[in-house]
């Protein structure tokens, strides 16, 4: 009871004190992300804007150092928000994160939450994108299989022309290919695939969205959605296709520091995040797209389905994504990746 | 004097209450504990699973144990509650595998988990946890070695379940002991019924109603009604006594007041002065008679429905023996009679009697003898005694009393079936009623060869005692 009462009062707090202090005394908050700053801009404007007290200081960095972060001997940072879903968990697990306590936390789909203090807040389709020259030349994948058909049928047009990420580079590519493993074994077909046609591994989307537009590449498999539709708009070359038998989704997950510094303005922040009004941001001004159903605009999971139908799979937000972490089991799964795209056949 | 101390509903009340509380502080420790271990035992045997589902995933590679953990171990181990799950396979040097334990199983737990299963709580920065380490054989082509498994998880949600089930358990015994309460107040005014019934029955009763009663009660209240019933009894039996006696004693007065009137009618009727003169001599006989039965007729009343005597002074019965003989001996009607005195025992002869009473129960048997026996009977007085009793005897040589007439010689106006005096038969029973009055008893007995002796047996006491 006391502790639900706290974070209204902490929030009344804040504003009083935000009404009472000059600007320069505005509370700090730092927020360490693994998020492109140009997607999530308007998103950090709104909470601005809602929070004229806090000054928001927004750390743009990749999956891995991120999670060094959350661990290094320096300050804490406030929120850790990642697309690594299992180091996030792994984090979390370790009891680096801090319950919140609030309404939209208690309110936040079940499947998309862990022990409130986790949240998956982006609801992001993992698609294939193609350059219009592949359609030119041959029939552009739809589905997985497809994608396997091509890779054996047009082994000489397609060598050195497909890009994926580097499972060893990425912990998105890591986790994409371990929850695709998960599903089928003729994944490994995949990879031997791409393997034959000396696929590019790639450490982010956007490297290989550039290498698709500047033509290096033709063909891109798992990439972020989210990136990839708003790289099409503005480049029409670019082509994304969210597969037609299995499309996974990938949550941004954020917590709360156990450590935060700031905790109040943190929590603040986070429960901006999952708010109505952050996610209407999210849904309308960013591709990172609404988990909320009741939020409406271009980018919603809800329209999501209604445009690829009911094929989305999410990556479960809980206790099994510890198992992409264990060291063996991952030094297996790289070596079995190598494995496959070094095989000779 | 009726005090009233407390209310039999209050007092069943407080008993049940302190019976349930007490019992009810057991049940609550007992539910606590249970509802712990039911909880320890359902989240146990998720470690347990997890466990196996870990150890189904080892396999040996060049002489080397692998895992690969099985993202379903860590599912079953996060339970519904999402506990945060800790897991560790150590090889058999107690090497870690894999894991991802913030902390290391010490050999004394890896120690006891080689010879059978283990579960153990500890505390781990701050947070409570549950372990469960066990080993599995296992084998490869190059090495054949066990390996432990050791998995974990917070207690959040045995706690949760464990709570649960404990306010399960005291909602409900809440609720019984409520519906108890209820039922028992119930109960207790069926119970009580019959109390009340009783209540109003006697109060319903008429004051000259001695009817024994006519009610349903049970066992416990069985002998409470006979007492009363008893009571009723006694009442009515002497109410019945008194009404006797009053009707006996307005019969005995009326005859001599009849004869009187008789007597007076027929001399005013008469002109001779002689007939007035020997019928006022009658008149006066007549008046006396009448007197001394009516005050014969009062020391019984007096002596019969009179207050306790009290405490009263020990006094010399011997003493007073000899006095009232020669009192008695003077006496114009002992003047045919023999009337002497046995030997007094030496020493004292004390009984706590009042002197004025002893004086009129002497008088009366010695007049009952001088009445009841020809002329020139020998009548003696005398006393004998033991330890705890003094015995004062008055025997006469006379005709006696036939045994079966001897027991209604107490009863008033009994004359033995004798018709042939003018005794008011009130005598002997003021001589019981005295007799009684200080705890004596007097016995009635025959002589050899003919004659009554009237015995009274009074305690003895102390001549010390006097104040």
């Amino acid at each position: 009871m006391i502790r639900r009462c706290r974070s209204p009062l902490a929030g009344l707090l804040i504003a009083l004190l935000g009404l009472a202090a000059p600007a320069g005394a505005a509370t700090p908050l730092v927020v360490e992300a693994a998020l492109d700053r140009e997607v999530v801009t308007p998103l950090l404007d709104a909470f601005r804007a809602a929070h004229p007290d806090i000054a928001l200081e927004f750390r743009d960095r990749s999956t891995l150092e991120v999670d060094e972060r959350v661990v290094d001997d320096g300050p804490a940072p406030d929120v850790v928000i990642s697309s690594a879903m299992p180091w996030q968990m792994a984090r979390v697990n370790e009891g680096h994160a801090r319950r919140l306590d609030s309404a939209e936390a208690r309110q936040w789909p079940e499947w998309a939450k862990w022990r409130d203090e986790v949240f998956g807040f982006t609801f992001e389709p993992i698609v294939m994108a193609y350059r219009l020259d592949l359609s030119r030349r041959m029939l552009p994948p739809q589905t997985h299989a497809d994608l396997h058909t091509l890779l054996t049928t047009e082994r000489e047009a397609l060598a050195g022309k497909v890009t994926t990420y580097s499972p060893l580079g990425s912990g998105v590519g890591y986790t994409l290919f371990q929850q695709d493993a998960r599903y089928t074994p003729r994944f490994w077909d995949l990879v031997a695939g791409m393997g034959r046609v000396d696929a590019h591994l790639e450490n982010n989307t956007r490297a290989m969205l550039k290498g698709i537009s500047d033509g290096r590449y033709w063909l891109g498999y798992n990439l972020l959605g989210s990136y990839a539709m708003v790289w099409a708009q503005e480049h029409p070359e670019v082509i994304v296709q969210v597969p037609q038998d299995y499309a996974l989704v990938l949550m941004r997950m954020a917590f709360v520091h156990r450590d935060a510094p700031h905790p109040a303005a943190a929590e603040a922040f986070v429960d901006f995040l999952l708010s109505h009004a952050g996610q209407r941001v999210l849904a309308g001004e960013t591709p990172l797209f609404s988990v909320r159903p009741d939020v409406i605009g271009p980018y919603t999971a809800a329209r999501l389905r209604d445009q690829v139908g009911e094929r989305l799979y999410p990556i479960p937000l809980n206790a099994s994504l510890l198992a992409f972490v264990d060291p063996q089991r991952r030094d297996a799964f790289l070596a079995r990746w190598r494995r496959e795209f070094r095989r000779d056949d | 004097m009726i005090e009233v101390s407390g209310s039999l509903k209050r007092r069943l009340a407080v008993w049940l209450l302190v019976t349930v509380s007490g019992l009810g502080a057991l049940l609550m420790v007992e539910a606590w504990w249970s509802a712990h271990r039911a909880a320890q035992r359902a989240y146990d045997s998720q470690l347990e699973a997890a466990a196996l589902t870990i150890a189904e995933a080892v396999q040996w590679q060049q002489g080397e144990p692998v895992v690969e953990i099985p993202a379903a171990a860590l599912q079953i181990l996060a339970t519904r509650h999402q506990e945060r799950v800790f897991y560790a396979v150590l090889d058999a040097d107690g090497e870690a595998v894999s894991t991802n334990m913030p902390f290391a199983i010490s050999p004394s737990w890896r120690e006891r988990a080689a010879h059978a299963p283990r579960a153990l709580t500890t505390e781990f920065d701050g947070t409570s946890w549950r372990l469960y380490g066990r080993e599995y054989d296992s084998a490869g082509w190059v090495s054949q070695e066990p390996v432990q498994i050791w998995v974990g998880h917070t207690r959040e949600g045995r706690l949760a379940l464990a709570d649960e089930l404990f306010e399960r358990t005291v909602s409900r015994f809440v609720a019984m002991v409520l519906l108890a309460g209820v039922l028992m107040a119930m109960a207790l005014r069926v119970a009580l019924g019959p109390m009340r019934r009783l209540r109003r029955q006697l109060r319903a009763r008429e004051a000259d109603d001695m009817r024994p009663l006519d009610a349903r009660v049970p066992e416990e209240m069985r002998e409470l009604a006979q007492t009363l019933d008893h009571l009723f009894a006694r009442q009515r039996q002497s109410r019945e006594a008194l009404l006797r006696f009053t009707a006996d004693a307005s019969h005995q007065l009326k005859t001599p007041l009849a004869g009187l009137q008789s007597v007076s009618e027929l001399a005013l009727k008469s002109p001779e002065p002689a007939d007035w003169h020997a019928a006022l001599g009658a008149v006066h006989e007549g008046a006396a008679r009448t007197s001394r039965l009516a005050g014969q007729l009062l020391s019984l009343g007096r002596l019969r429905h009179v207050e306790e005597a009290g405490e009263v002074a020990p006094l010399d019965l011997a003493a007073l023996l000899r006095e009232t003989l020669l009192d008695w001996a003077g006496r114009e009607a002992a003047r045919y009679h023999d009337l002497g005195l046995d030997e007094l025992p030496a020493g004292p002869s004390y009984v706590r009697a009042e002197a004025w009473a002893l004086r009129e129960l002497l008088g009366n048997l010695i007049d009952n003898a001088l009445r009841y026996t020809p002329p020139g009977s020998t009548i003696t007085l005398g006393l004998t005694g033991d330890a705890e009793t003094l015995t004062l005897y008055v025997e006469d040589d006379g005709p006696g009393v036939p045994a079966e007439a001897r027991e209604r010689l107490l009863q008033p106006f009994e004359r033995g079936g004798r018709q042939d005096t003018d005794g008011s038969g009130l005598g002997l029973a003021i001589v019981d009623s005295i007799a009684r009055r200080f705890d004596g008893r007097l016995s009635l007995a025959e002589r050899s060869p003919h004659g009554l002796a009237v015995r009274l047996h009074l305690p003895r006491c102390a001549e010390e005692e006097t104040p």
